[in-house]
């Protein structure tokens, strides 16, 4: 009775996981695999043969200077890239937390640039930075910093920080409304307390607010961080990479290495690389999540 | 009177700097889109002042000459059956995961979960030989099939969320009264289940809508591109002409700025359950 009854539950349960999972076997388990098989090899794409080359691949990677190039590239877009949303998302948030008119507003206003395509992210900063008519240049001309003004997006030693905080201004509104969610749990006597107590109202944001957003704070921290390393749509539609490979980042250059030169193997072993990293940070996200939990 | 004054001016720092951000955001946006309304002298000549007066021969040469309407077709195409299927998929799996006991059903949650922050530049390589040996590249399932698979880590992780916080109660009461398990999961937990279902079908459209690597990858001929691909192009072209690319940007922006507007507590739902629930 109760094994025919183990065997319909099992049936039911197959039945209603099949076809999702057809299709996520498909097109996310299996080419997985497809990627770290095509890293052992040095197949270009057109050879009938594959030719199994071991760990070469990878060995290869820690030798190229444009891979260890991109890789820092990655780890300045995290540093600047986490921090800057963060600086600003947090006060932000505890300000519309504190109580301000119109909070449900500028809760909107701040989440919409996420909701807009990378494409035209790049067109609304390309014209910023524009070199003869970007604000960013009318700007300085009309403080006096004459002396300062650029082409941003072409300078090799400004491409790369110019685009992070195009990044930012889109994503910083994310941080705010992560942030107010986080806040919900703050417990507001300890703030009283505080206050009572003569605290000023910094001290109680660095001393009573922040160290309760603890865990709120390091999970916006992991989840920029995998953004961090799988960054591509932005600098893929603005500098490309470029100028003279001051932008190149993992995920770009691993797309030339695959599409354009045609070293498969190689960008295989630059995907896994790729994927390994971003998978440790959510392995830690995760567990720090059902902590939170 | 006198107090309310001076509690005004200790209010007003923290006025100035969430209004200063509500600029920041705002502005680039509404420029670009009444950039769009001026001729190519006066985006020049006047970049900061608002259209003179409503100039619409960028967006209709955008629309027609430079294929927009097509592009904006083409996404449509693309985002309807994608999203649909991401719906339908993740409700079966989320409630099978959620509400169901069967064997192994755990471990094939986690394994489901693997793909929810897996980069898509660790399949791409050997999808794109795939899609090339099936003979599938450069049609719209090559770009809808993959699309699916990777919305299902989410959906099924948000359905499942759903499912998990309905009473076992409702079933049970439902298989008294004589229900199948595929008419209690259409019926009852399909109904229940709508305000989940809309969240999660917002979240993919916008999602969808923006892609750019997939069809980049599997949409090679220029009649299937949708506006990610179609503006990127855009751009590429007509480089000088800004009315034009502004007036692209706007056709892109404008409908998925104004879904936000409409469902902007969707949105935001959608995303703050994604990230720390």
């Amino acid at each position: 009775m109760t094994r025919s009854r183990h065997w319909r539950n099992n049936l039911i349960g197959y039945s209603f996981i099949f076809f999702p999972f057809l299709v996520y076997a498909t097109f996310v388990l299996y080419p997985v695999f497809g990627t770290l098989q095509l890293s052992f090899t040095n197949w270009d794409g057109f050879e009938r043969v594959r030719h199994f080359v071991g760990m070469a691949n990878y060995v290869r990677m820690w030798k190229d200077p444009f891979f260890l190039k991109s890789l820092y590239h990655n780890l300045i877009w995290i540093l600047i890239g986490t921090s800057l949303p963060i600086a600003i998302g947090l006060p932000l948030a505890v300000i519309l937390w504190s109580g301000v008119k119109g909070f449900q507003a500028f809760r909107t206003i701040y989440f919409m640039p996420l909701v807009l395509s990378s494409v035209v992210v790049g067109i609304i900063w390309g014209w910023i930075y524009n070199p003869v008519f970007g604000i960013a240049n009318e700007f300085l001309r009309m403080i006096g910093l004459s002396s300062l003004v650029r082409a941003w997006l072409g300078d090799t030693s400004t491409a790369l920080p110019a685009l992070i905080i195009a990044a930012a201004w889109q994503y910083y509104g994310f941080c705010v409304i992560i942030f107010l969610a986080g806040l919900q749990n703050v417990d507001i006597s300890l703030i009283d307390a505080a206050k009572i107590d003569g605290a000023s109202s910094l001290q109680r944001f660095f001393y009573v607010i922040v160290p309760q957003m603890r865990n709120v704070l390091t999970m916006i921290i992991l989840y920029t961080l995998i953004g961090g390393f799988k960054v591509f749509d932005l600098v893929f539609v603005t500098t490309q990479g470029g100028p003279a490979g001051a932008t190149e980042l993992l995920a770009t250059y691993l797309f030339k290495q695959a599409f354009q030169l045609n070293y498969v193997g190689y960008a295989a072993a630059m995907a896994i690389f790729l994927a390994f990293l971003v998978i440790a940070v959510s392995v830690l996200f995760i567990r720090l999540r059902e902590r939170v939990a | 009177m006198k107090l309310k004054i001076v509690k005004m001016f200790c209010g007003l720092p923290r006025y100035v700097v969430v209004i200063i951000f509500a600029v920041v955001s705002l502005t680039p946006l509404i420029w670009v889109w009444s950039s769009a309304l001026k001729t190519h002298m006066e985006i020049f000549i006047n970049p900061f002042a608002p259209p003179s007066k409503f100039y619409i021969d960028n967006l209709v040469k955008a629309w027609n000459l430079g294929r927009f309407s097509k592009y904006t077709l083409n996404s449509v195409i693309i985002t309807v059956p994608t999203v649909a299927g991401v719906i339908l998929l993740s409700s079966l799996a989320g409630y099978a995961f959620g509400k169901l006991r069967f064997y192994g059903r755990d471990i094939l949650f986690y394994v489901s979960l693997f793909g929810l922050t897996l980069p898509f530049q660790a399949v791409m390589i050997p999808l794109y030989y795939l899609m090339l040996d099936i003979g599938i590249i450069s049609t719209y399932r090559a770009v809808i099939l993959p699309a699916i698979g990777f919305g299902l880590p989410f959906g099924t992780f948000m359905m499942r969320a759903f499912f998990k916080s309905i009473p076992g109660e409702v079933m049970d009461a439902a298989r008294v009264d004589g229900c199948t398990d595929l008419q209690i999961f259409l019926k009852i937990m399909l109904p229940l289940a709508l305000p989940a279902i809309s969240t999660l079908a917002v979240l993919q459209s916008l999602w969808t809508w923006n892609e750019l690597l997939i069809p980049l990858l599997f949409l090679q001929r220029q009649e299937l591109h949708p506006l990610t691909l179609g503006l990127m192009f855009f751009k590429g072209r007509y480089t000088q002409d800004y009315g034009l690319i502004f007036a692209g940007a706007t056709i892109m922006s404008l409908p998925i700025v104004g879904l936000y507007l409409l469902l902007h507590r969707h949105f935001i739902k959608g995303i703050t359950a994604g990230t720390i629930k």
